[in-house]
């Protein structure tokens, strides 16, 4: 196939404009640079041309891709169809390095006139060829009939109900059969975040090879200082769609998949969350060091480590190292992914750190010379903290590692372990982020630090007041939310007066606004929600947390979904909840979606867990043996015989037909029942002159002897016995959340910081550019 | 110069002691129901589901009952906080985090491990040609 040749050009393209751009390095030339640059443009088009050939085969869904037939399905609308692009491990790298190839277009000519090609983009280079790599070891465009030989690969005639089906060799009379139909996408991502949260975050990932690159160019060029000022917006610019890549990743966690809430420290969450610390951290480091020329030696090894820990993040959850410890666990890879993935770490680990070695001794020593009560020093305890934040995560999330070499046993650690030690950083973080816009740098006027610190510190004890009578009684939260008090109070104030002053620099305060508004968020809505389970029978209000909620019935919602509408009222306001549930397809389970109102103060979180319909076995039961008629209330009742089948919309499919004789007349029932995959359904049949209805309970045929087949039915007479009816009661797990908005708010003013950031930093590093085109 | 050196290496040595030690205290064994009745502390038992036994939701207390057997073959009562879990009637294994008390495991969580779809799956493309 075409698409496996173009998966080798874009590797040799890669592979080639890493080399030449290194020898460019070595010793300048014109030509050469040319060749690069040419080499690298192939690289790009070829992979353009890689991902267009992906979409293509998946949107026409041609099944004798492997890929397409794992991972898509001729039934999914034309976005889900579309997302189905990066839903398995071939595709996601390949949009891994679609964004790779296209990063480095535009910063091959941001490097250029920062006089950093040659450097950069024999790094950027570099880790494009292993990325492509990764694609020929795990080609997506790779047919069916070689992964399934056996069961597809014919030879001989090609009978008439083949199917589909492709000579492979037409003298030889090879053939080989492909699917129909795909085994289409895991019904958990079959919602349109799946179609906007992944490339976010893979857009995150990618830009963190961004900073690595930079410090490995910076230390090839010998350039120990400046090269930060060319990394600096781009370091900003992957901290802010990675932290947006996993905000959305949340919020898809909360609203659809049901898990009750945004975070829950699972190791693919966790994997994103330490390469986002480390970058932050080094956003501050970063700072420090154009301020006071310190942390020369920080920033590399920071710089460095968020692109090695996105590697070690996809080694994690991508070789299956994590095995049964994570929900997310992804099809057990293979051998070659494995070692791939681990070679990629031990690579690029050696390229940076190696250098890094070799070059420590000629980087410029700044000695320090800034108080306790300097900025510096405050920054640099942040981002201390934050590189404490990630480590605790990330050896809480290895655990599975660390256990199976310590105690050759495999356990993961209790969620427990990650607040236990996250909760005091997050604090000290709090703090620091409020403190450190008051104090100057190299030193603060001590007096002046106190009055400024006055009014902050006094309302954010007025607001760990209010939380502690609304019911925050545990101490460490009250600490926490003073913490983050202070830091809002702290950061609106200094905020405030960058605004009117400059606003171009009030980046940094509003991203703390936001952070601070996000910490507050976290207590109240993961520490201080309630909970309660609840049994709705249909059509009876249920008082549960104060409000009064009644379950109406349930509809059928898009694409074979179920909708369960519960009324929901306070105060005279009414809303309809519509939690959704429906069963997978094959052995995926049942598939259970939450609704949320979301208020101003709270969200109201319904979450379903199952419906139950009383049991259809009202009535009178009999049995009755095959052929023989039997006397029942007056009628006369005889088992004739049972066919079964199958369909494809109601699964198995048993008819029982009786011989009924009532009042007279003679008639000929026939009661089913479907079962697909386990959800049963009978149908009874009715009498034509009364409305006695007759239901299967169950068919046992017996093999031996033809006339020891029974069946079991059950007579409902209404007239005769008069019995209540049971209504169905739906099960549903209540929520409230308070104040949760905080988190969303937040979110959207941290990226507000990080993009006022991001303007100002790249006006700074388009003033210093060097001309060299 | 020196103080904040000492400060901050008695900071970084308390921060790591306080990180081991929380590792070690919820790093969460893997057992079975003998060894966690001994032990009484929050462990994980990795079994199965006894279908044939009564299991139920009981609106009441919130709780979910039911029956597994760990793979030492040894049956004992679940009362787990909450609902049925996902996936609980086509999981091949679960695994129940929780404590062991008064001859019932009681479980915070259950987790259910169901059959994945893999790859080389050629029961799977048979069923769509």
């Amino acid at each position: 196939m075409i698409g496996s040749i173009i998966v080798k050009i874009a590797f040799s393209a890669s592979l080639l404009s890493t080399i030449l751009y290194f020898l460019n390095h070595r010793r300048f030339s014109k030509r050469i640079l040319q060749l690069a640059r040419i080499a690298y443009g192939t690289a790009v088009i070829s992979i353009i041309a890689i991902a267009v050939s992906l979409i293509y085969i998946l949107m026409t869904h041609q099944f004798q891709f492997s890929y397409v037939w794992n991972y898509s399905s001729t039934d999914l609308p034309g976005p889900l169809l579309f997302s189905t692009f990066y839903a398995g491990q071939e595709g996601s790298f390949t949009l891994w390095s679609l964004y790779t190839a296209v990063i480095g277009a535009v910063l091959l000519r941001y490097s250029a006139r920062k006089g950093y090609e040659s450097e950069f983009m024999s790094i950027f280079s570099l880790m494009l060829t292993f990325l492509v790599l990764m694609l020929i070891v795990k080609n997506p465009f790779a047919y069916i009939w070689d992964v399934f030989p056996k069961d597809l690969i014919h030879t001989g005639q090609v009978p008439a109900v083949a199917g589909n089906f492709v000579w492979l060799d037409r003298a030889k009379g090879i053939w080989a059969q492909y699917p129909l139909e795909g085994r289409g996408l895991n019904p958990l991502l079959q919602n349109y975040w799946m179609v906007i949260h992944p490339p976010v975050l893979f857009l995150g990932f990618t830009s963190m090879s961004i900073p690595f690159a930079y410090a490995v160019a910076g230390m090839l060029k010998r350039d120990y200082v400046s090269w930060i000022r060319v990394s600096t917006p781009w370091t900003v610019f992957g901290a802010m769609v990675l932290g947006t890549g996993i905000v959305l990743g949340g919020y898809w966690a909360y609203e659809t998949l049901g898990w009750g809430g945004y975070w829950g420290w699972d190791p693919v969450e966790n994997s994103s969350l330490v390469p986002w610390l480390v970058c932050v951290a080094s956003i501050h480091t970063m700072l420090s060091q154009r301020r006071s020329g310190s942390f020369i030696k920080t920033n590399f090894v920071l710089s460095m480590l968020c692109y090695i820990l996105v590697l070690y993040s996809t080694f994690l959850t991508r070789s299956g190292v994590l095995g049964e410890t994570s929900v997310h666990s992804f099809a057990e890879p293979g051998m070659w992914v494995y070692w791939m993935l681990l070679l990629l770490i031990v690579v690029f680990a050696a390229i940076g750190f190696g250098l890094f070695f070799m070059r420590r001794k000629e980087m410029p020593k700044v000695p320090v010379e800034h108080s306790f009560f300097s900025r510096e020093f405050a920054l640099f305890l942040g981002a201390s903290a934050l590189v404490f934040t990630s480590l605790f995560v990330v050896i809480g999330t290895s655990s599975p590692i660390i256990t199976s070499i310590w105690k050759n046993k495999i356990s993961a650690v209790d969620t427990t372990y990650y607040v236990t030690t996250v909760l005091p950083l997050a604090i000290v973080i709090a703090l620091l982020s409020g403190l450190g816009q008051l104090l100057w740098w190299r030193n603060s006027d001590t007096g002046s630090l106190l009055r400024s610190l006055r009014v902050p510190i006094a309302l954010a004890v007025v607001m760990s007041g209010i939380a502690y009578a609304a019911g925050a009684h545990n101490s460490a939260m009250v600490v926490f939310i003073f913490a983050a008090s202070f830091s809002l109070f702290t950061n609106l104030f200094v905020g405030y007066r960058i605004v009117k002053g400059n606003p171009k620099m009030a980046g940094g305060a509003i991203a703390h606004i936001g952070i601070a508004l996000m910490f507050l968020g976290f207590v109240a809505s993961a520490k201080y929600d309630t909970k309660e389970t609840l049994s709705l029978e249909q059509g009876k209000a249920v008082t549960a947390l104060g409000y009064k909620m009644t379950y109406l019935g349930y509809r059928p919602a898009e694409r074979g979904r179920f909708a369960f509408d519960v009324e929901v009222e306070k105060g005279g306001k009414q809303f309809i909840v519509s939690p959704v549930m429906f069963n997978g397809r094959d052995n995926e389970g049942m598939i259970r979606n939450p609704d949320i109102i979301n208020l101003l103060t709270k969200d109201f979180y319904v979450s379903p867990l199952s419906l139950d319909v009383p049991d259809a076995s009202e009535g009178k039961e009999v049995t009755l043996y095959k052929g023989k008629e039997q006397n029942v209330d007056g009628m006369k009742i005889e088992y004739i015989n049972y066919n079964f089948s199958t369909s494809p919309e109601f699964g198995n499919v048993v008819k029982v037909n009786l011989d009924v004789v009532h009042g007279g007349n003679k008639e000929r029932i026939t009661p089913t029942m479907h079962n697909n995959r386990g959800q049963v359904q009978f149908l009874p049949a009715s009498l034509s002159h009364s409305n006695i209805q007759i239901n299967i309970k169950s068919v046992r045929p017996s093999q031996a002897n033809d006339n020891n087949s029974t069946v079991t039915i059950a007579i409902v007479d209404p007239n005769a016995a008069p019995q209540q009816k049971k209504n169905d009661v739906l099960v549903v797990e209540a929520t409230i959340k308070p104040y949760i908005n905080l988190v969303w708010l937040g979110t959207f003013i941290v990226i507000g910081g990080f993009l006022i950031t991001i303007a100002r930093r790249r006006g700074e590093a388009r003033r210093d550019e060097v001309v060299s085109e | 110069m020196k103080l904040k050196v000492i400060i901050g290496s008695i900071i970084i040595v308390a921060f790591v002691v306080f990180g081991a030690v929380s590792f070690m205290n919820s790093n969460v064994e893997y057992t079975d129901f003998a060894k966690a009745e001994k032990l009484g502390k929050k462990v994980q038992v990795k079994g199965a589901w006894l279908r044939d036994k009564e299991s139920q939701f009981d609106a009441k207390t919130g709780q979910f009952i039911f029956y597994m057997k760990d793979d030492n073959n040894k049956q004992v009562r679940v009362v787990l906080e909450g609902g049925k879990p996902n996936n609980f009637e086509i999981a091949t294994s679960i695994v129940a985090k929780g404590r062991y008390k008064d001859g019932a495991f009681y479980a915070s969580e259950v987790l259910t491990k169901c059959p994945s779809k893999y790859e080389g799956d050629a029961s799977a493309v048979k069923k769509t040609l």
